[in-house]
């Protein structure tokens, strides 16, 4: 089997064993949601509903004007109790629409897409993923509508579903593409139809066999041109520019988008989260998550309703075995350090992990050895980057490319000096852009 | 649930490799044993484990002495000092009297290393810093090479110790750069052999080329060091001997090529960060070596190849790799 695959980068221990053969398991409706009113890449949104409204599973709470956004919709059906300031998984507090559960399950579909995808209008598959509320769902969230919506002049011929899922711990993605791969695959198809592009590729690492043979089969019946790529096991592989990297061959020009290589990529199980509405006329309110790490008592992979709060996940999996010093949401090379039980599951959440100790390593002067520059998926030099940074030379930073970086994690990850490089290049990164805007911006 | 615990937060990556700074080091000194040992072997422990241990010692106390001079922490745990002190070390030849590695791991840590603001900071590889400086000082003491009268190249000898029969002697490069290639071939027609296993007069840990490459292949093997560097240094010392008409093989395994190129053109802080750099600082090193063996006064000339190449990484580092995304050209 050929492997195919993007330039440097670091191999990692990939740590999937916890969960790799673990069914996907509903936990339920749970007895209240939170639902951050920013869960996506881009504009964050403003309520439909205020307090005291009853609301059902599925019906939209939350949209804007905005392009680049996606509406939200509720996730169990009851009373909305409050729309205040609550702990998010990734900026400290924010507004969030709190919904009581009544138990009255009651919920709010679509109508169902028609089977004949391939003669659907594309503006029309457009409109219908906004309003779904898709975003992708590896982590970056962005949404999807604006993925697929080439802007004039931009012609898309290529649909990528990446299903690399290259970051350690998480296997969300690849239970979806065991358990769910004919709901994957009709995501594809709405997305190729939507996008208007002529042909798709599925890159799975090899680590993930049993994707791969499944896929291989199944992929021979689509309507569309489709090949199941197999991808080396290497970090970060499932970057959209590496991805595409590694099936195509081209590379997306610096401060440029997939599409301007004629090209969209989504995570499996944004496709998955597509197509099952298509089936059964439902938004995305649901996703599958993995937890893990060794403080969990069970891990696992579970379906949880958007605005789940994280004790009652951590109740769910009965509770800890050990005393957790670092909770990450989403995986270990890119995640988020947590501080409180209390966040919620948003559209971006693709696992919570538990680590007993903090894997912090003693820091030493840079001794130059060169792995961040041989191990940079952006051809950059970190330790030059990190160095302008500490400085504050942030034009200089500037003028060697800091903003092409993507914070994979890689330098600080192979650094023997134990140098947060990542770290010092977010900050550089996140200067020059405030600059740029003439004002404080995320 | 009231769980009372309090979460370390720190950015990603939240996982780190396990590699550290003196692990590093280590894994470079192990590789330097097998060719340590050999010359304490060969040489007697009498004439070589002197010169060995005292440098090691002289490196780790000036070190600390820096540290407790200028008020720093001490540094001795990233165990760079190891590493310097044993090349040092290995790079006199025979039978020094005790004060010159004491001097020499001065220079190397305190004028090599220390005054440029510590580990990764030097310009200069240190252990190359003490050596040149020692060799320019007491051009006599470095030069005198000593070996067991049974193992030496030239008849000429003067007995320095009949209990021994240890002979004064001249090493391979000394023999063809006042003779000649041939010259040293014809006295001893096996002279490649004895190279490469290490059976030769020189410097305590340059003389087994076969020694030194399976330290290197170690360090290749652990990835700590990469080949680029000593491969296109050894292109450079080939070509320049071919230009001059002398064996390239030869002059591959004679002196302290492979022990330069292997372990101290290879060292992190005085190399360059990118391959481009590197194939270019190894080449031209390799290049300045063979052309002072060549053209120049001294019989051997690792030592300022690298020296001199050193001084131009600030130079290669600004060598941008390609950009993602722009097309080559």
């Amino acid at each position: 089997m050929k492997l195919r695959t993007f330039p440097q980068g670091v191999f990692l221990s990939p740590a999937k064993e916890l969960t790799a053969h673990r069914s996907i398991v509903e936990i339920g409706s749970p007895p209240k949601v939170v639902l951050p009113l920013w869960q996506h890449t881009g504009a964050p949104l403003e309520p439909l509903v205020k307090r005291g409204d009853v609301v059902k599973k599925g019906q939209k709470v939350a949209d804007v004007e905005a392009f680049i956004a996606a509406p939200l919709h509720a996730s169990i059906s009851g009373k909305v109790t409050a729309i205040e300031e609550w702990w998010h998984p990734s900026m400290g507090k924010f507004r969030a629409i709190v919904i009581e559960n009544d138990g009255q399950e009651e919920v709010e579909r679509r109508e169902p897409l028609p089977k004949d995808i391939e003669n659907l209008d594309s503006l029309f598959l457009r409109k219908w993923i906004r309003e779904g509320g898709m975003v992708g769902l590896g982590g970056a969230a962005f949404p999807t509508h604006v993925k697929v919506s080439p802007p004039a002049g931009k012609i898309i011929d290529t649909v990528i579903l990446n299903g690399a899922e290259c970051e350690p711990y998480l296997t969300c993605d690849h239970r979806v593409m065991v358990e769910r791969p004919d709901t994957v695959l009709l995501g594809l198809r709405i997305l190729v139809r939507a996008c208007g592009a002529k042909r798709a590729y599925i890159g799975i690492e090899e680590n993930k066999e049993e994707c791969l043979t499944l896929f291989a089969k199944l992929v021979k019946y689509m309507s569309i041109p489709t090949e199941v790529v197999p991808l080396a096991t290497k970090y970060p592989q499932g970057s959209e520019k590496q991805i595409i990297l590694a099936i195509l061959g081209r590379e997306v020009p610096p401060g440029g988008l997939p599409l301007d290589v004629g090209v969209v990529v989504n995570n499996v199980q944004t496709a998955s989260a597509i197509g099952r509405m298509a089936e059964e006329g439902m938004p995305l309110v649901e996703r599958v998550i993995t937890v893990s790490g060794e403080c969990i008592q069970t891990p696992g992979n579970l379906e949880v309703p958007l605005g789940t709060v994280l004790e009652g996940i951590v109740a769910f999996c009965g509770g800890f075995v050990k005393t957790p010093q670092k909770i990450i949401m989403g995986g270990p090379m890119t995640g988020i350090a947590q501080s409180s039980l209390q966040v919620p599951v948003i559209k971006g959440t693709s696992g919570f992990l538990f680590f007993s100790r903090p894997y912090e390593k003693k820091e030493y002067p840079c001794i130059r050895c060169g792995r961040c520059v041989d191990g940079c998926p952006m051809f950059l030099l970190p330790y030059h980057l990190a160095r302008l940074a500490e400085f504050q030379a942030f034009l200089e930073a500037e003028e060697h490319r800091v903003l092409d970086c993507m914070e994979c994690g890689v330098c600080s990850y192979v650094c023997p000096a134990g140098i947060p490089l990542t770290q010092f290049i977010k900050l550089a990164k996140a200067e020059i852009i405030r600059r740029k805007k003439g004002g404080v911006t995320r | 649930m009231s769980v009372e615990f309090k979460t370390v937060l720190t950015p990603p990556p939240h996982v780190k490799s396990a590699l550290d700074v003196p692990q590093v080091m280590t894994h470079v000194f192990l590789a330097l044993l097998p060719a340590t040992f050999w010359g304490m072997a060969f040489f007697g422990y009498r004439l070589t484990l002197g010169p060995i241990v005292l440098s090691l010692l002289s490196c780790l106390g000036f070190e600390a002495l820096d540290c407790f001079l200028f008020r720093k922490p001490l540094s001795l745990g990233d165990r760079s000092a190891l590493v310097t002190g044993l090349l040092l070390g290995l790079s006199f030849p025979p039978g020094v009297p005790f004060w010159l590695p004491i001097v020499g791991g001065g220079t190397a840590i305190i004028l090599g290393k220390q005054m440029f603001g510590g580990l990764g900071q030097n310009i200069f590889n240190p252990a190359l810093v003490g050596r040149a400086v020692l060799f320019l000082s007491w051009p006599g003491l470095m030069s005198t090479y000593v070996v067991r009268n049974v193992w030496t190249l030239s008849k000429s000898g003067e007995v320095v110790s009949s209990l021994w029969e240890v002979v004064t002697t001249a090493t391979p490069l000394g023999i063809s750069k006042m003779q000649g290639y041939q010259a040293l071939a014809h006295l001893e027609p096996r002279i490649l052999w004895r190279l490469f296993w290490g059976t030769v007069p020189g410097c305590i840990g340059e003389i087994s080329a076969f020694l030194l490459l399976c330290g290197f292949a170690y360090l290749l093997w652990r990835k700590i060091v990469r080949w680029d560097i000593p491969v296109f240094y050894f292109l450079g010392i080939a070509l320049v001997a071919v230009l001059a008409r002398q064996n390239p093989l030869y002059h591959l395994l004679a002196g302290s090529a492979i022990l330069g190129g292997c372990f101290m053109a290879t060292d992190y802080t005085t190399s360059p960060m990118t391959p481009k750099g590197r194939m270019i600082f190894g080449f031209f090193a390799g290049m300045i070596t063979g052309m002072i063996r060549w053209l120049g006064g001294y019989q051997e000339g690792v030592t300022f190849g690298i020296l001199i190449m050193n001084a131009v990484v600030p130079f290669l580092d600004r060598l941008l790799p390609r950009r993602f995304g722009v097309k080559k050209i």
